[in-house]
């Protein structure tokens, strides 16, 4: 093999891949790169056996070969270049070679004949979405997710459609975030849950571009194509639960605040949170008062008072401070409104005047 | 020493394997061996953990593999090895296929959150498919077949071939709890997930009915009649409760037809043979019978034995076979009850936190079971005549009169084909009369039934009488 490539496109292209090589993973080959050089592109493979990626770069080959190198090596390598534009790599019987005008490298390739296919999705039928609403889907309802949960369908995110809106979804059973986003065209599909772990990658992988995404399915599996690049994710089977039917239709106590304001407010809480990260949230329309309590008896305790227009019932009711706070970050409007509707009910979280995003918060049982 | 037992391995496999079908777990596991033998130890770990066969069909063994990266390599990197191995052990292999297994690439993760205090959203289990209605709990694997539902399970795996052209419809009766519901659902979801674009819809008569009754108030028949006539393979459960009911049956009527001229798979059970479904009009009952019709027994009782081991295998609960044995043979027919049963000494096992012994399921038995049906003649007479309203001695007696008649020989007839008594014996309790007598009631009775209406509800009525 011997080529010859411009230095941003092809550390581009490495550091693309090398966020999903596998790390711990029994076979050497699988910290490698797959580096597949011909028709004056340059295909760099990558997988950890959940996800799978390859990133096309156009180079000058001027003589085609395959090789494997490992992974974290030639990206620090290349990232490291400063100066030089152009890079040329060969190899010689084991070894890469990788010449600059400054520098002259080599680097021990691995066996390629060990390294794993990537699974190719056929592409006839595929669905497409720019890669900003994608990333900005998943990342709005992320962290609602399970981490590690016996249920897989449970730590994946839901995506579904209805009409011109995609539902991002996701719930790890004491929380749940959903966010819709509109879209143009019509999917082919009815459901996706892409496991967390797998979607997180996909927003590193993708964030801030601004190309379109095809989405592919086939069972088991899923594609996406953008700008040369070629990601493969092995999707849940499974059915996410009918989330809807548990969203209170009727709130009997409703709050709406500064998100500023709330934000604060909680940061001083959290100073003073137990070990259960409890916080008590005591709303009184009757005396125009939503105060937030936390105690922690070895610390001390604190009680604030957020400015904020109420309606309906008194309510007092516990909460996990993380939980609660975890929304805010996709919340874009200034104001929020929170919802109550009894003791033992979800507690709903929405941005004033935004319909596209909700939360639902469960409480904690009252000690 | 390893290559010498691998050796040792291949050599017994080859020479054994026209006599004996190896299991499947025997087998693969003498593969992994020469596997193991030819490949890095690395390649090996990565590619063949979590691999398995699930089963062999004519020659075709089915490898079950973590996930599609395994299948793609296994596939281009190893299959000949794989196949060759498998040859050389089982000679009648020719061909192997692989699937991902989607619950082994479920990872179970050790993270599991543990959030003290804060309630769970109270998120209903995924039991039943909205989109199609089935429960997923039903499949094919779960279904324990025994001589008494073997053919009823044939029917249904021919359907499954060539859903809408071999028994179409496929009609399935038998008593409650014969596993109906389970063999017809399990058709459904097969073919769901087989063949995805089907449209697959299981519905109970109720919910038609109320479907329909909606559609005529609400004037949107047209939507009613739209939804149900997209469906490749539509599965209606208790189809008897649409005795009486008219407008259902016509509706029914017109999907069938629609459904059946296009080829569309449909599906029916129900508790009785389509011709003695009372209520139903006849154009409905011909076409119900016109494809095939199964009955499902009462299980015998190796099927029985069979199934409360399934079960109790699935509820994680140990039996001794005495135990399994003393209840197969005290629970009779009804498989629900067998469930229950099981469910109950789940439980009782769990309270008392050790195994039950024979004494505590016989107690359990003789408390919850109902004592098997005897029956006593008398009892048959006097219900019989309470219900045509003549005096009870006049059956013993030897009067001709048309009133006594009828009743006489249709006591013959249910005592001969539901309490299986001998035609002497019929003779002699009622009053002394030949067996011929008996013989020639019981075949006037069985004429007249294919006929007479009123006759087959009286029957019912009585039979239902009898029971209580």
């Amino acid at each position: 093999m011997k080529i010859e490539a411009i230095k941003e496109q092809l550390e581009e292209a490495l550091i693309k891949a090398d966020k999903i090589v596998g790390r711990n993973a029994s076979l050497p080959v699988l910290s490698g790169f797959y580096l597949d050089a011909k028709d004056n592109i340059l295909t760099v493979k990558a997988t950890n056996l959940d996800l799978g990626i390859s990133v096309s770069v156009p180079v000058k080959v001027t003589e085609p070969g395959i090789v494997v190198v490992p992974a974290h090596i030639i990206t620090s390598f290349v990232s490291s270049l400063s100066t030089d534009r152009n890079i040329t790599l060969s190899t010689k019987s084991q070894v890469l070679d990788i010449k600059t005008k400054a520098t002259k490298t080599s680097i021990k390739t691995l066996p390629s004949e060990d390294f794993p296919l990537i699974p190719e999705i056929k592409e006839d039928n595929h669905f497409s979405i720019p890669a900003r609403d994608l990333v900005f889907g998943i990342r709005s309802v992320i962290y609602s997710a399970a981490v590690g949960s016996i249920k897989p369908e449970l730590s994946s995110i839901s995506i579904t459609h209805e009409g011109e809106f995609l539902t991002f979804a996701a719930t790890d059973s004491f929380r749940l975030a959903e966010k819709n986003i509109k879209i143009k065209k019509v999917p082919h599909f009815k459901q996706i849950l892409i496991p967390q772990k797998n979607a997180l990658e996909i927003i590193k992988i993708f964030d801030r571009g601004e190309e379109e995404i095809s989405i592919s399915i086939e069972e088991h599996q899923m594609a996406l194509r953008s700008n040369g690049i070629y990601l493969t994710s092995r999707i849940i089977e499974g059915n996410f639960p009918d989330y809807r039917q548990i969203i209170p239709k009727e709130s009997t106590t409703s709050a709406v605040v500064l998100k500023q304001d709330l934000i604060n407010s909680l940061k001083t809480s959290l100073i003073f949170s137990d070990s259960f990260n409890q916080l008590s949230l005591r709303v009184s329309p009757k005396d125009k008062r939503f105060e937030i309590e936390s105690k922690n008896s070895t610390v001390g305790e604190s009680v604030q008072n957020v400015e904020s227009v109420l309606e309906g019932e008194d309510i007092s009711i516990n909460v996990n401070h993380r939980y609660f706070t975890d929304c805010f970050q996709s919340i874009t409007t200034d104001s929020i409104s929170l919802s109550f509707s009894g003791q033992a009910k979800p507690i709903i979280i929405k941005g004033v005047g935004d319909t596209s995003f909700l939360y639902l918060v469960m409480p904690m049982n009252q000690s | 020493m390893a290559v010498l037992q691998a050796f040792y391995l291949a050599f017994k496999g080859y020479t054994v394997s026209n006599k004996i079908q190896m299991d499947y777990k025997q087998l693969w596991q003498k593969v992994l061996v020469e596997m193991e033998l030819g490949i890095s130890n690395a390649n090996f770990t990565t590619w063949f953990k979590d691999t398995r066969i699930v089963k062999e069909d004519g020659g075709v063994i089915v490898l079950s593999v973590p996930n599609a990266f395994v299948k793609e390599w296994l596939l281009t990197k190893y299959h000949n090895m794989i196949l060759r191995s498998l040859r050389n052990l089982e000679s009648s292999v020719h061909a192997v296929e692989y699937v991902v297994n989607k619950e082994e690439s479920r990872r179970r993760d050790d993270r599991v959150q543990k959030e003290v205090g804060t309630k769970e959203l109270p998120l209903p289990e995924v039991e039943v498919n909205k989109d199609d209605n089935l429960n997923p709990r039903y499949t094919f694997e779960s279904f324990v077949i025994g001589p008494f539902n073997e053919l009823a399970h044939a029917a249904a795996q021919a359907v499954i071939k060539k859903p809408g052209i071999m028994y179409n419809p496929l009609f399935i009766y038998g008593s409650t709890g014969h596993g109906k519901t389970h063999l017809i659902q399990a058709i459904g979801n097969h073919v769901k997930a087989t063949t995805p674009s089907k449209k697959v819809y299981y519905m109970t008569s109720e919910q038609f009915g109320q479907d329909c009754m909606n559609a005529l108030q609400n004037q949107k028949m047209n939507v009613f009649k739209e939804k149900y006539r997209k469906y490749d393979v539509l599965i209606v459960d208790d189809i008897q409760f649409f005795s009486d009911k008219q407008k259902f049956q016509e509706e029914l009527f017109h999907l069938f037809n629609t459904l059946y001229d296009n080829n569309r798979q449909i599906i029916f059970s129900s508790d009785k043979h389509p011709h003695f479904i009372t209520g139903l009009e006849d154009r409905l009952k011909s076409r119900l019978a016109a494809g095939m019709t199964v009955d499902i027994p009462a299980p015998d009782k190796e099927s029985r034995i069979a199934i409360i081991s399934a079960k109790a295998v699935q509820q994680g609960i140990v039996l001794s076979p005495e135990i399994i044995d003393y209840l197969a043979h005290s629970i009779n027919g009804n498989i629900r009850e067998l469930e229950g049963a099981v469910n109950s000494l789940l439980c009782q096992a769990e309270l008392k936190g050790k195994e039950l012994s024979m004494v505590d399921v016989r107690n359990y038995i003789k408390n919850n079971i109902k004592p098997k049906k005897t029956v006593a003649v008398k009892d048959v007479v006097r219900i019989i005549a309470d219900f045509f309203n003549i005096k009870e001695e006049s059956i013993y007696e030897k009067t001709r009169h048309k009133e006594v008649i009828r009743p006489r020989q249709i006591i013959m007839y249910i005592l001969r084909e539901d309490f299986n008594i001998s035609y002497p014996a019929i003779g002699q309790k009622l009053g002394g009369r030949d067996h011929t007598t008996v013989i020639h009631s019981c075949e006037k009775i069985k004429t007249d039934l294919k006929q007479d209406q009123n006759l087959l509800e009286e029957i019912n009525q009585i039979r239902g009488l009898i029971t209580v």
